[in-house]
């Protein structure tokens, strides 16, 4: 349960950005979120929710998730192929020599603030 | 309204400090070991054994992370390693700034090695560098063999994968070769030991990878 506290990293990041920007109000905050990034989303979504209204600008803020998932480049394969799960071995030749593409992010892409 | 392009990484603060507390270990030459396991695959035998057979070798000091007490931090004490225990009181791992907070009990300088064991949990501890060189995660035979599928962003952030416990092998249903598949296609570089803290199995070749890191780092 590390949720809690990416949801307060999230909501500290967000809050200075739109201070920075004379925002009155945060409306959404878009987060890209990569499978293999440890996150459980569900309890992200409720923590965000629960700790949002800690700080007036966000008070009404929306979280909105990006889903990312696993994509891997095979070497020998020479092609991009999406992972299976969590799983980073090539789909097609079965192996390990691969390259990571997308999936470990935890990352804000944007806000929307009024 | 308004859109602001931030593209920024959540877990900024703590990767931030961890940078800071990297190169403070760099600069003080001090290796930094962080051990992840889920409660009771051995951890703290492992580190007692490391601690039996090299500490005559290299100056090491220990970091316990616990949740309540401070029983590991006795049971290393025994051995007369410089210890500090953290209690993070319900907290489900450590961070980069209890790290930075427990290293004022040490004299960095005076070390060769610093090993931290986490909080025995093996979900959020692969959130947060502690600034380290070296994570290990122990899983042992009494284990579920999927440990690796279960928890794939631990095993996908170690650079060692220690099978402890090998001596209770024949009586478990644990598939050695299924959890080093697992652990691979998640993370083809992890190495990979077996060990068992009360036959000796491993131990040798867990002293001299221990001892490598260090060398690679001092």
């Amino acid at each position: 349960m590390h949720e809690l506290s990416i949801a307060l990293e999230i909501l500290d990041i967000v809050e200075k950005e739109a201070v920075k920007h004379g925002a009155a109000v945060v409306r959404q905050v878009h987060l890209r979120v990569g499978d293999l990034s440890g996150v459980e989303t569900g309890s992200l979504a409720f923590s965000f929710d629960a700790v949002k209204g800690e700080k007036d600008l966000t008070r009404h803020a929306v979280l909105a998730i990006e889903h990312l998932p696993v994509k891997i480049r095979c070497a020998p394969c020479n092609e991009v192929f999406a992972g299976t799960g969590h799983m980073v071995i090539c789909p097609q030749c079965e192996g390990f020599e691969t390259e990571l593409l997308q999936g470990e992010e935890l990352e804000i892409g944007e806000i929307e603030i009024d | 309204m308004e859109k602001i392009k931030l593209e920024r990484k959540v877990l900024s603060r703590n990767d931030l400090l961890a940078a800071e507390l990297r190169s403070l270990f760099e600069r003080e030459n001090v290796a930094v070991m962080n051990m992840v396991s889920s409660p009771g695959s051995g951890k703290t035998s492992l580190l007692e054994k490391t601690l039996g057979s090299l500490s005559r070798k290299l100056s090491i000091g220990v970091i316990e992370g616990d949740i309540q007490t401070d029983n590991d931090a006795a049971r290393i004490a025994k051995t007369g390693a410089p210890v500090h225990q953290i209690q993070t009181g319900g907290a489900c791992h450590l961070e980069a700034e209890m790290v930075r907070k427990a290293l004022t009990h040490f004299r960095l300088e005076d070390l060769d090695l610093l090993i931290i064991e986490n909080v025995g949990n093996l979900v959020c501890p692969s959130a947060f560098d502690l600034g380290e060189g070296l994570r290990v995660v122990v899983i042992s035979t009494t284990e579920g063999d999927d440990k690796p599928m279960k928890y794939p962003a631990m095993f996908r952030s170690a650079h060692v994968m220690v099978i402890n416990k090998m001596d209770l092998l024949p009586h478990t249903d644990f598939d050695i070769e299924k959890a080093i598949n697992h652990a691979r296609s998640l993370n083809p570089d992890i190495k990979i030991l077996n060990t068992s803290c009360r036959t000796g199995e491993g131990l040798d070749e867990w002293s001299e990878l221990v001892t490598a890191f260090v060398h690679e780092n001092v």
